[in-house]
């Protein structure tokens, strides 16, 4: 019984010590294979005497559940350990360049554009485009600008024709709508590329990009207007904005005003974006003319209207702090990946 | 335009107001203030008198000067040429601030100097209002300098001037008459204009005939003057015409300008000797004139001309002849005053280049009653200042006699189209200052309209001279009252926005180019519409046309972004083309390089004719268009622009959609691009008119799907479309085919190549048996034999 014992500890001190499941499976074979020690005593029973045969046979069994217990334990928790040996080995550089896939973005006109688009289309407007080969008619004469006036020392157009042009504002848009739905009331913005001959530097460009709105309606005002550019204006440059008129003139609205919203950059105190004066001139507007109604078929003293105008590059300018006008057209890929966003 | 606070100030009392805070009033009222700029500046300057002058003892042209400053005498070294001893000079004493720095105590080669002698230039006197000895040397103030006073009120140059931007309905106010009326109604004061009216009914009778034999000229008055005395101007009138940036000459070449800049009516004075008093207003010359600036200009006959004996002696309203100009010997003169066609003013001066004052003036509309107020003035200041004598009466062409405009408007509506509630008294006041002679009944307001607004026609206007003069902060915010509209886009802006969305999605950047183009641009156009649309009169050669094509624009973005330094491109352009008649929305993608990169992990998905026929395809299957829906064909419709083996065109049913590949190597070094790049030109117009297939909902099979690999030898000209065709067509249980694997070399036959295919078999219905799948299988390869002549790969 002694020796029985003595066997135990020794085989219990062997499994404790192994340290790889290959030593572990060694001292199984060792302790519980069938020329193992406890198989040596086994035999050694049939030696005993009969009635102690049972309690002999009862501690053999014990002694052998217990190391097959401890063998299990030992290889669970050596499985854990050598698992965690060979995740460690599988250890990545985390620092390493992920696979990025490459998604381009829209041209920052286009960014400008569509958010002006879907401010107004929440407002109940739609949107209406209109031929950049226009004719003389619906580009000046329509828009109240007729043969020899002055204003059109303004646009500087260029002409294909005598009576086609490439068209200087899109109020040419403008006066087709009109003509379009009169009498009826309209709700549009106009989007669309405009010409002009003017030498391309950093302020100008022989093309850009205009969005006139128009509204027509019984008893449209003035203020409406100004509530329609405020709400605009907080839109485009961030809540807060104040909007002020100052008083302008063109052809195809009176009054006509010039407005200015307070400077996004410094909020009005005057930086060197608004140069100082906490304003920044932003649109052309005013109350449709009412020869511009008539023209096109409405009767002015029912129908009254307000329109106004804004330049998209000059938008983009102000909010990015774009600094020269040639780089929407130039197209640099450096330049166009820096308006990605989502917002 | 120019005009200065003094210039002002002769017609209203502007004491209380500084210079900005009259620029910050005129601009809040519709008279924009564009710059304000003091004549001169300099702080701390006094008249100072040149006692004595020596040369500087170290220098070959310094001299040392002792100048008396009235309450001390300083020692000044001076540099200028003209310094002599008895001369009255502008001193900078120290301390003073001039736009080139401080005044110091200084001592220059051995010399103590205690302040600065002045030239106007260093002043900041616009270099353009002086001569050049002026601008060679210190300024030579005259006898009656008061020495110890301050030398920029002696001279006038005490003034800001104000460069006013007018808008073109306003330039009424080029008369200084007029803008002094419009300042007082800003400011609420009172203008006192000279009293001149009727200062020309005066005179003996007169031999002059004036007469116009065309209708460009309505009006026309001539005046004899017999006796005038040339001499300088008076200096009240040479600073007036300072500040305006008229160069002063004598008393009456001086009083035309004068008079053009107070009434903006340019008038003329010929010297009475060498001129015929026969004047005709003419045009229909074919010929050439040469005009006071010695310059030959080439006479059209729409031109305006004045005549005697048949013979220009002017180009109406812009410029005079050498042969009748005032010079110092001139004895007597005669006036012209006309009104001349504004627009073939401008034309003319524009074909000419002519810039003058009187051009600028005679360009625009003037006003009907100017012509008379010019020759009142006139007369009342010849008589004042050049002694003028023999006065003859004024010979008259046409109808000098104006209409006076008048009309109702209705309170009411003012408020209306204004959103405010302004009461009748404030609208009273507003148009009281305007001199519009407002008279108030109930809500009706009866005006009559000086004759210098003529932009003033209807209740509109009437709107908006009450706003701006009340000021638009009395003007409140809301939102239109109307019938309720659904906001939305139409269908090609929805397209327009997707293709955007899409594109960008799929890696690339949306560009925007010129729509003008060069005629290399039109020539090589791609799905071009034509003819095309031409300018009449271009700029340049690179922006003569209407772009009728996308792709050439799109190359040379693709140039511009290749030759620096960026490789992998992919750009798309969404535009409108144009041809005479036609208008088209089109794509153009171009692309170079990779696409999808990543270079440790062995990633690089390039640019080429299948990655671009795939995104093409993407589109398309966006819009409900399917492989199925579409065709792709071999271009045999432009081999010159494209790689003639390495393009293709995709059909929407019957209908060219677009052309895509490889850019023809040619071409490649024409735009300068990569050889590698490609390229496509897409009609949205075939996009928009063919109807899209819709989403439908389809049972999901619950029965699993088999895979099959084939692999096949074919000869090298079967196309695998035919052979992933032949293979569809043979069972519905077929589900998808897929090629993993083209080959050619080793193995394989010169002339053939293998083609590896995996193809999917699956019911909706059942699961399909082995046996069902070898009967699908075997008909494959029995059909493929067939139509393709196709092996077994062993």
């Amino acid at each position: 019984m002694e020796k029985l014992q003595h066997l135990k500890e020794e085989a219990l001190q062997a499994i404790e010590s192994c340290e790889t499941l290959s030593q572990l499976q060694e001292k199984r074979v060792l302790y519980l294979g069938k020329k193992g020690p406890i198989q040596d005593v086994m035999k050694m029973m049939k030696d005993l005497p009969p009635e102690q045969r049972p309690s002999f046979g009862a501690s053999v069994n014990e002694i052998k559940s217990a190391i097959a217990a401890l063998i299990e334990e030992k290889k669970a928790r050596l499985e854990e350990i050598e698992m965690n040996q060979r995740l460690e080995k599988e250890k990545i550089d985390i620092t390493l360049e992920g696979y990025q896939p490459t998604i381009g973005n829209v041209h920052p006109l286009t960014l400008v554009q569509q958010e002006l688009e879907d401010l107004f289309i929440g407002l109940g407007y739609t949107v209406a485009e209109g031929p950049e080969v226009e004719l003389d008619f619906y580009n000046f004469e329509r828009a109240n600008i007729p043969q020899g006036h002055p204003a059109r020392d303004m646009q500087d157009t260029f002409y294909i024709n005598k009576e086609v042009l490439l068209r200087t504002h899109t109020t040419a848009i403008q006066t087709r709508q009109l003509e379009k739905h009169a009498p009826n009331p309209i709700k549009v913005i106009c989007p669309g590329k405009v010409y002009r001959r003017d030498d391309d530097d950093a302020t100008h460009s022989h093309q850009f990009t205009q969005m006139e709105g128009l509204v027509v309606a019984k008893d449209i005002k003035l203020s409406d207007l100004k509530g329609t550019l405020e709400f605009m204006a907080n839109k485009m440059f961030g809540e807060g904005r104040k909007i002020r008129f100052r008083p302008s003139y063109f052809q195809f609205t009176e009054p006509s005003v010039e407005v200015d919203v307070s400077c996004h950059i410094c909020n009005g105190k005057g930086c060197p974006v608004c140069k100082g004066t906490g304003w920044i001139e932003v649109l052309g507007a005013g109350m449709v003319h009412p020869n511009v109604l008539e023209m096109a078929g409405y009767d002015s003293t029912q129908m009254s209207g307000f329109a106004f105008g804004v330049g998209v590059e000059r938008v983009a300018m102000l909010k990015y702090g774009i600094d020269d006008i040639r780089h929407f057209y130039t197209n640099d890929v450096r330049f166009l990946k820096m308006f990605k966003r989502f917002d | 335009m120019i005009t200065s606070k003094k210039w002002l100030s002769q017609y209203m009392d502007l004491s209380d107001l500084t210079s900005e805070q009259l620029a910050d009033k005129m601009t809040t009222a519709g008279l924009e203030v564009e710059g304000l700029e003091p004549m001169a500046q300099g702080t701390n300057l006094t008249i100072g008198y040149v006692k004595e002058c020596v040369d500087h003892p170290n220098s070959d042209h310094l001299h040392v000067c002792q100048v008396d400053l009235k309450d001390r005498v300083e020692q000044i070294v001076c540099g200028a040429p003209n310094v002599r001893a008895g001369l009255k000079v502008i001193v900078a004493k120290v301390g003073a601030k001039l736009i080139g720095g401080e005044i110091k105590n200084s001592v220059i080669r051995g010399v103590e100097s205690n302040g600065m002698i002045c030239s106007l230039l260093e002043l900041g006197v616009d270099a353009k209002q002086l001569s050049d000895y002026q601008k060679s040397g210190i300024e030579e103030l005259g006898e009656d300098a008061p020495i110890g006073e301050d030398p920029l009120a002696y001279l006038g140059l005490d003034d800001t001037l104000l460069d006013v931007g007018l808008t073109p309905n306003r330039s009424d106010c080029l008369a200084s008459f007029a803008l002094a009326k419009e300042v007082g109604a800003i400011l609420h004061k009172k203008v006192t204009l000279p009293d001149y009216e009727n200062a020309s009914d005066i005179g003996e009778p007169t031999k002059l005939k004036v007469h116009s034999a065309t209708d460009k000229c309505p009006l026309f008055l001539g005046k004899v003057i017999k006796e005038v005395t040339i001499k300088p101007s008076p200096k009240w009138m040479q600073q007036l015409l300072h500040a305006a940036g008229v160069k002063s000459i004598n008393n009456v070449v001086d009083i035309s300008n004068l008079v053009m800049l107070e009434t903006g009516q340019p008038t003329h004075f010929y010297d009475i000797e060498k001129m015929h008093q026969d004047i005709v207003v003419s045009d229909g010359f074919d010929t050439t004139y040469t005009a006071l600036d010695g310059v030959e200009y080439k006479i059209e006959p729409e031109d305006i001309m004045i005549t005697t004996q048949g013979k220009p002696v002017g180009i109406a309203g812009l410029m005079g002849g050498d042969d009748s100009k005032i010079d110092e010997s001139t004895k007597g003169i005669i006036i012209e005053v006309a009104t001349f066609n504004y627009v073939q003013c401008r034309n003319t001066a524009r074909r000419l280049n002519i810039t003058s004052d009187a051009a600028i003036r005679n360009s625009k509309e003037i006003e009907p009653g100017a012509p008379k107020k010019a020759m009142d003035r006139c007369v009342q200041l010849l008589i004042e200042y050049a002694d003028a004598k023999g006065i003859e009466e004024t010979a008259v062409y046409g109808n000098p006699h104006v209409e006076e405009k008048s009309f109702t408007v209705s309170v009411t509506n003012i408020n209306k189209r204004l959103g405010t509630q302004f009461k009748a008294e404030e609208m009273m006041d507003v148009l009281t200052w305007l001199d519009f002679q407002p008279k108030c009944e109930n809500d009706q307001i009866h005006v009559t309209i000086p004759s210098y607004r003529n932009d003033i026609a209807i209740e509109a206007d009437i709107s908006e001279e009450i706003i701006r003069l009340i000021g638009f902060d009395s003007l409140g915010s809301t939102l239109p009252l109307m019938e309720m509209t659904q906001g939305e886009l139409d269908k090609l802006q929805k397209m327009n926005r997707t293709i955007r969305q899409l594109l960008t999605h799929m890696g690339a950047y949306e560009s925007e180019s010129y729509t003008l183009v060069s005629a290399k641009h039109i020539e090589d156009a791609i799905l071009g519409l034509n003819p095309v649309v031409e300018l009449a009169s271009p700029m340049s050669e690179d922006r003569k046309y209407v772009r009728n094509s996308l792709l050439p624009s799109m190359l040379d973005v693709l140039s511009y972004n290749q030759n620096r330094k960026a490789s992998d491109l992919s750009l798309f352009e969404l535009s409108n083309v144009y041809g005479q008649d036609t208008v088209e929305e089109h794509l153009g993608l171009v692309m170079s390089g990779s696409l999808q990169k990543n270079r440790w992990m062995k990633i690089d998905i390039k640019a080429n004719f299948y990655t671009l026929k795939g995104m093409i395809e993407t589109l398309l299957s966006s819009f409900g268009f399917e492989k199925t829906r579409i065709k792709i064909k071999e271009n045999d419709l432009d081999t010159v622009h494209y790689h003639p083996y390495a393009s293709a065109l995709v059909y929407i049913g019957k209908e060219l959609f677009g052309i895509f590949g490889v850019v023809h190597p040619i071409m490649a070094k024409k735009y300068d691009v990569s050889s590698d790049s490609v390229m496509a030109e897409c009609n949205l117009e075939v996009l928009l008119k063919n109807k899209a297939s819709k989403v439908k909902f389809e049972g999901i099979s619950k029965y699993p799907s088999v895979s099959r690999d084939l692999a096949l030898v074919v000869k090298k000209d079967i196309n695998v479309g035919v052979i992933t065709d032949t293979i569809r067509k043979c069972s519905k249980f077929i589900k998808n085919v897929e090629v993993f694997d083209v080959y050619t070399g080793e193995h394989v036959a010169e002339d053939s190549k293998s083609i590896a295919l995996s193809i999917l078999f699956q019911s909706s219905e059942k699961t399909l048996t082995d046996q069902e799948i070898n009967d699908v299988h075997q008909k494959i390869l029995d059909a493929l034999k067939k139509e393709c002549n196709a092996q077994l790969r062993g």
